[in-house]
């Protein structure tokens, strides 16, 4: 034997062998796995094998066999290593697509994790992927998002950039949604609108696939018969990848991946890898498309559950107004006739009575008590009244004469002119009539007494975006703003029970309405009211 | 003599009627309730009715509407301790429309204004 081949010997120095590096310090005393990991592949134990069968040693071909089938199985089971190192790093990688998609109902964070999973470096490592999602309702297979770079210059960037960064697949997925997630929609908006493909086009070749729920590797894509030119063309390449999403036998969508940059091959492999991550994929996003329609859903709910709850307080406090006006009406009637009686009968024994009898002093007392209560009882009916307004469309014009033929005795009697102008063709407005009719009269009635000499009551119409606009100029009572103010207040200074409560009772109705009601007044011109009724029912509050 | 009809629950408030409404030349015949009312409208005719709208358990408003379909001669003058019913519908078939008051002025003056226009209608008629 050589002296300078090692193989016999048990314990040997560093650089005895030139086939053990420095960190193979182990190896230098361990013959036997020396033997087993070095010598089969060296040249001088080689040289040595064939000495000995150059000499004759019958035990020569019997090594030199088993070293052959030693070599052929150390090969295979290094090969089956690595494809055991490459399944786990999948495991591993699905394990953490796994984890990030389940903890997700939001579709679009679902579809960036999916898609950067796909070009990611350490996922699939495809240069483009596009993701289409079924739309039953409009019955087409339709482009929903891309990712991936537009040419070499962009790849380089971001391929770079993405090394550099050595983020994990959540963190990179967050990134994309955050930063990229709009500007690649945007980037490739034109290429998402042609991929939108009817669910109908059975011949179409993404149709195919999404029909035979399998996977297809489409190869020479510009010849291919299954394949329209125009996809071919819009793709660009002549090799792509399309992955239907399906979950429980669910048509959810498809992905179409390539390598439009780097035109690696995509292999049998990276396919059944895909397959296997399209599962989850499109579990999570129908699982994330149902809980946005959940959402839509509970929102709807929420808001019917708020509504009703609106109109059960609304009820309620219908209830208790109508339980209000009940016992207001039932005091009124049993108030209202004594009163009368008690009045009348005075008025009656004033009128028979001498002018002389020394108890008319008292019979004018009850007469003018009577009278102010009279008063208090009609302001407290008006307000119970207006607690429940009860709108309808009516005419402007008969709401105005109805109040003028009601005012226009007493106003003409007391010398007042009274013109009215009607606006043109005038829409009908939505009004509770009869707490209308009695605002006007209200605002007529307390014109009467004006101090000014001009006793004209001008009354216009017109008719203004969804409103018609109610004016009335009173230039006989000549009163400054802050009285006018005061007469719009209820219980103010100005306004005790029985005397003036009319103007802030009409400004409570009308408020009630949401009908917007303006009172200017000039100490030299009068007083001017604007009342602006709504033309529409939704303008009501 | 222009006959008046009255039709009041109350007894007082008829009593304040037929004195006042005496005083104004009219002659008043009273009833208290619907049947009532309806039973004297049987037997004689009258130029006007005054009927108050709560009667009771009764509603004034069904009693005007029977006056207005059989005795569509006879104008109907509504008095009521509710100033609410002037502006409503129902109350629209009446003629004239008061709100109780010791100060029976207006009721006098509506009573002369309806009549008026009856007769005004009847010269129309003749003619």
């Amino acid at each position: 034997m050589d002296q300078e081949c090692c193989w016999n010997r048990d314990v040997i120095e560093q650089g005895d062998c030139p086939n053990v590096d420095e960190n193979e310090e182990d190896l230098l005393v361990s013959k036997r796995q020396r033997n087993l990991e070095k010598c089969c592949e060296c040249p001088r134990f080689l040289n040595e094998l064939q000495r000995l069968y150059d000499e004759g040693n019958p035990l020569a071909p019997v090594l030199a066999g088993f070293l052959v089938e030693y070599r052929r199985q150390k090969t295979q089971i290094q090969s089956l290593v690595s494809f055991l190192d490459n399944k786990t790093l999948e495991i591993r990688f699905l394990h953490e697509l796994g984890y990030v998609l389940q903890s997700s109902v939001d579709l679009d964070e679902v579809l960036s994790v999916a898609l950067t999973a796909i070009t990611a470096g350490k996922g699939f490592g495809m240069n483009r992927a596009f993701l289409l999602l079924c739309d039953r309702d409009e019955g087409v297979l339709k482009g929903y998002l891309g990712l991936g770079p537009r040419n070499m210059e962009e790849a380089s960037r971001v391929w770079n950039e993405i090394l550099q960064s050595d983020m994990d697949l959540q963190t990179l997925a967050q990134n994309f949604r955050l930063n990229k997630l709009s500007s690649e929609r945007a980037k490739f908006h034109d290429v998402l609108e042609l991929l939108t493909v009817p669910l109908s086009n059975k011949d179409h070749i993404v149709i195919k696939a999404l029909d035979g729920k399998r996977p297809i590797m489409v190869e020479n894509a510009f010849q291919h018969p299954d394949v329209p030119p125009e996809l071919a063309n819009l793709l660009g390449v002549d090799t792509f990848l399309l992955m239907p999403l399906i979950s429980r036998n669910r048509q959810v969508g498809m992905i179409v991946a390539d390598n439009c940059i780097t035109h690696r091959a995509i292999t049998e492999e990276d396919m059944h890898s895909l397959e296997t991550f399209g599962f989850p994929v499109a579990f999570a996003i129908e699982r994330a498309s149902l809980y946005d329609k959940l959402q839509v859903e509970l929102n709807r709910v929420t808001e019917a559950g708020k509504k009703l709850k609106e109109q059960q307080e609304l009820i309620v406090r219908m209830e208790n107004m109508a339980l209000v006006g009940r016992i207001t009406s039932s005091i009124a009637h049993s108030v209202r006739n004594p009163l009368m009686i008690i009045g009348g009968f005075a008025r009656s024994m004033l009128k028979s009575s001498p002018a002389s009898d020394p108890k008319r002093t008292f019979m004018e007392s009850i007469v003018a008590e009577t009278r102010h209560l009279e008063g208090v009882l009609d302001e407290i009916l008006n307000y119970s009244d207006s607690l429940y307004p009860t709108r309808d469309f009516w005419d402007v014009n008969q709401l105005v004469e109805t109040a003028l033929r009601d005012s226009a005795d007493m106003l003409t009697s007391l010398g007042y002119a009274i013109r009215y102008m009607p606006g043109h063709a005038l829409p009908p407005v939505y009004i509770d009539f009869k707490q209308l009719s009695y605002c006007l009269r209200t605002v007529l009635q307390n014109d009467i007494n004006g101090n000014g000499t001009d006793r004209t009551i001008a009354i216009h119409s017109r008719s203004d975006e969804n409103c018609v606009i109610l004016r009335i100029e009173d230039r006989s009572r000549l009163i400054s703003q802050e009285e006018l103010d005061r007469l719009l207040v209820p219980f103010s200074e100005t306004s005790d029970l029985g005397a003036g409560l009319g103007l802030a009772l009409c400004k409570t109705m009308l408020q009630k309405q949401g009908i917007p009601f303006d009172a200017q007044s000039d100490l030299n011109d009068g007083i001017r009211y604007n009342i602006t009724l709504p033309t529409l029912k939704e303008e009501q509050p | 003599m222009i006959r008046l009809l009255v039709v009041d629950d109350e007894a007082n408030i008829r009593l304040l009627y037929t004195e006042e409404l005496k005083d104004e030349g009219y002659e008043v015949v009273t009833a208290a309730s619907s049947a009532e009312a309806v039973e004297k409208l049987q037997g004689s005719t009258f130029d006007l009715a005054v009927l108050d709208i709560k009667l009771k358990n009764e509603s004034g408003i069904e009693l005007l509407q029977k006056l207005v379909k059989e005795r569509h001669n006879m104008p109907v003058v509504l008095c009521s301790a509710f100033s609410c019913y002037k502006d409503d519908f129902s109350a629209w078939l009446a003629d004239g429309y008061v709100v109780k008051s010791g100060d029976l002025t207006e009721l006098k003056h509506e009573i002369a204004r309806v009549l008026a226009k009856k007769a005004q209608k009847g010269k129309a008629g003749e003619k």
